[in-house]
């Protein structure tokens, strides 16, 4: 199979399947993330947009259909990829410095080269001053913020990012968003995002992908052409809204009609 | 539960069962001191069987050392849940007490026994007294964090209503409490059983396991001895997962809560 | 914490048994109480200083501890070993889980005459019955708090590289440590326990509190087991505050993962 480059992850007739539980989550996904791109991943409740994070984290293996990255099969978590979860999952017992220089310092960085990464990554997301404070004591979109520095400090060549924004309050939740962008432009890097919200996809992505209701598909695929930073009320924006909605529309219908069966 | 669970919990149990076995049979092991499982319970069995005064020997070491728990632990119950109550209404009463139930709280039931002893002599009452004493703490404690521990707004919610104060206490605070008094009963009933059989070795004059167990032990009567720790635990087991639990169910798991 | 909550602390502490202590005196005097029955606490201060000095306190109370730290550190350690490994490999947990139960359920006391029969009536038998004491609490509470870290903390690690060792040692451990350091906490009571009820029945022991206490009803001596209780309180709640407790608030209390009530 010829790897075209500007491919970063493929995804090949990709099943998933919940044995016990009885539910397909995925069918028959196939989809071509490209390099350096910002995607996101929308559907109804349930369509399986977290399960498709989890395969290509390394988290879950596919039941059917595979998995690249760079051309390689993902089969196991690793330091390629980068993950957010929406909550947080920092560990508590290390400050928020020693949060971020674990990802360096157990795949062999030397300690005071980490912690000056580190701290690098902590002056990026503005949390400079907070380097030794417990995640306890810190407020949701700091803590998110940590994570996303945490993700990035050991360079992955993908960003996955799992509802990231979804426990915070909307304030907070909107200057999160303009935050990611500015981090992500400095970067560039190949980023997948799952939201529910479709607001949030536009505004953030280059290209939104939406799954149909369970057993998820790919539904339809939107590029996102509107320079950076984004108006949430130009006409392109809404224009763009308009054509996802009318696709998701039609999955959140079923899904509803599921729900009541 | 699936039928490999099963297999699998029961499959240590077994395997040392019929592994002791064999090695009695054999004659490998000491069987004086580790008799075969066979052994121990037609020794048990045989307990069962011998009667006095018309009734089982066994039943008797059963029923006497069930006896002494119930009283005691109604007592330290008793005494427990209004001690905790009385330790959450009254700051001073906590401040003055609270030192105290810190101190005795660790010391073990059993090393109170000769003290009792020399107070109240051998017999039941001696038993079921540290009984209490070793329940009273737990269950007060329990009880005092429980009633400390009350949603305030909740407590608004019933004044506002028109709840006088009495009726806030009995219909507010110890349906909420519950959860804890509960957990606290749970706690002392297994503090008070290990405690009631711990002071039978030394205080009992007849009857009762803990005595039962303490005799055999000195006859070197081994059979009985193993007899009678696995007939602990296996009434232990009862107690708490049939009675408490089955307590919990109808009270504290309907309303939401469920016990640790 | 600063100086005058230190003292405002310690006074608050010590105020109750000031009080406790003169009642307990004055009572005495007062209904002219026989120190057969109840000794005054100037009795009991004065012969606990008179055992001191003879050095028999002491000897009691090194005996006493030297047993309870031996079973206490060995039951830790290998409760929590054994506690991980029932929690991470899950057919050893369907194996072991009514085991547990059932070991966990026997009271610490019982397994004395097994072990007085069996391994005689000295010190390596309240070693051994300190250890039972405090072992299957071990494990049960190490079992529970590995199966109960949250699963995205150790996906966090995974997929940042962690290999098997590093995530076990650098992340379930210290995540597991919520429920572990209680633990400690609750298991050195079982210890103690076990300490006392193996020391009274031991007869061959010379040495250790629950001897003491126990001769003491010889002499029908109240104040020497008063002074064995108070002795074991003491010692119990100074390790708990002083160890114990200090381990806990450099830990999950600074982590802010520790739970909430104990009794």
């Amino acid at each position: 199979m010829r790897w075209d480059p500007n491919i970063k992850i493929t995804l090949r007739r990709v099943t998933k399947v919940f044995e016990e539980k009885g539910v397909t989550a995925l069918q028959d996904v196939s989809l071509d993330i490209r390099k350096d791109k910002f995607t996101t991943i929308v559907g109804p409740s349930g369509c399986g947009k977290s399960t498709l994070l989890h395969l290509l984290a390394g988290f879950d293996r596919p039941s059917n259909g595979e998995i690249r990255l760079d051309g390689q099969m993902i089969e196991k978590p690793g330091p390629d990829r980068g993950f957010v979860f929406q909550d947080y999952a920092l560990f508590p017992w290390k400050t928020v410095l020693g949060n971020i220089t674990f990802g360096l310092t157990i795949n062999g960085v030397a300690k005071s080269r980490a912690q000056e990464i580190a701290m690098e990554y902590i002056r990026l997301v503005n949390l400079e001053g907070f380097e030794h404070a417990y995640p306890h004591t810190l407020s949701g979109g700091m803590k998110q913020r940590v994570a996303i520095a945490r993700a990035l400090a050991y360079n992955p060549e993908v960003l996955l990012m799992d509802e990231p924004f979804g426990a915070l309050d909307a304030q907070t939740r909107k200057y999160m968003q303009g935050e990611l962008i500015r981090i992500w432009e400095r970067f560039k890097k190949t980023v997948v995002f799952v939201t529910h919200s479709v607001i949030e996809a536009i505004y953030l992505s280059d290209v939104v992908v939406v799954l149909s209701a369970r057993p998820g598909t790919v539904k339809g695929i939107i590029e996102v052409d509107i320079p950076r930073p984004r108006n949430y009320t130009g006409q392109e924006y809404l224009d763009v809204r308009k054509r996802v909605l009318g696709i998701l529309e039609e999955e959140v219908q079923k899904e509803i009609s599921m729900d009541r069966a | 539960m699936k039928p490999r669970t099963v297999f699998l919990a029961l499959l240590p149990l077994a395997g040392f069962l019929l592994t002791w076995q064999v090695l009695a049979d054999q004659r490998w092991i000491n069987t004086a001191l580790f008799p075969s499982p066979g052994q121990i319970a037609a020794s048990m069995a045989a307990l069962m069987t011998e009667y006095e005064d018309g009734r089982s020997v066994l039943a008797m070491h059963v029923f006497t050392t069930g006896k002494r728990l119930a009283a005691a632990a109604m007592e330290g119950i008793v005494i427990g849940m209004t001690g905790g109550c009385l330790l959450a209404v009254s700051r001073w009463f906590y401040r003055l007490a609270n030192p105290f139930i810190l101190l005795i709280l660790p010391i073990p039931g059993i090393a109170m026994a000769p003290l009792f002893i020399v107070w109240l002599g051998f017999g039941d009452q001696v038993i079921i007294t540290i009984g209490a004493v070793t329940t009273f703490f737990p269950v007060a404690y329990n009880t005092y964090a429980g009633i400390r521990s009350v949603n305030p707004q909740i407590v608004h919610a019933a004044s506002i209503m028109g709840a006088g104060p009495l009726r806030i206490l009995v219909q507010v605070y110890l349906p909420w409490a519950a959860v804890y008094i509960l957990n606290g009963i749970k706690l002392g009933l297994a503090r008070c059983w290990r405690t009631v059989v711990a002071v039978e070795f030394i205080a009992a004059a007849d009857w009762g396991l803990g005595y039962m167990i303490w005799d055999a032990a000195e006859h070197l009567n081994a059979s009985v001895v193993y007899g009678g720790i696995f007939l602990l635990a296996l009434l232990f087991v009862i107690l708490e997962k049939g009675l408490i639990n089955g307590i919990a169910r109808l009270t504290v798991n309907r309303w939401g809560f469920s016990l640790s | 914490m600063t100086l005058s909550t230190l003292r405002t602390r310690t006074a608050e502490t010590l105020l109750p048994f000031l009080v406790g202590g003169i009642l307990w005196e004055g009572g005495c005097r007062f209904f002219d109480v026989s120190p057969q029955i109840l000794p005054p606490p100037s009795l009991i201060a004065a012969q606990a200083v008179e055992l001191w000095a003879k050095g028999a306190l002491r000897q009691h109370i090194l005996a006493s501890l030297f047993r309870l730290l031996l079973g206490y550190v060995l039951a830790v350690t290998a409760g929590i070993i054994l506690g991980a490994l029932i929690a991470l490999k899950s057919d050893i947990r369907r194996m072991s889980s009514l085991t547990l139960s059932l070991l966990i359920s026997i009271p610490t006391i019982t397994w004395v005459p097994v072990l007085l029969i069996t391994m005689g009536l000295g010190d390596r038998t309240v070693i051994t019955a300190v250890f039972l004491g405090g072992l299957f609490e071990m494990i049960y509470s190490t079992a529970l708090g590995v199966e109960n870290v949250n699963r995205r903390i150790v996906d966090a690690a995974r997929i940042m590289g962690a290999k098997r060792t590093d995530l076990f040692f650098r992340v379930m451990l210290p995540a597991s440590l919520s429920f572990v350091i209680p633990a400690l906490r609750l298991c050195i009571g079982y210890c103690w326990r076990a300490l006392i009820g193996a020391e009274i029945l031991s007869a061959m022991i010379r040495w250790g509190l629950g001897k003491m206490i126990f001769e003491a009803r010889f002499w029908n001596d109240v104040t020497v087991m008063f002074i064995g209780l108070l002795s074991i309180g003491l010692l119990a709640v100074l390790f708990d505050r002083v160890f114990l407790r200090r381990l806990e608030r450099i830990t999950i209390e600074k982590w802010g993962i520790a739970a909430r009530i104990d009794a």
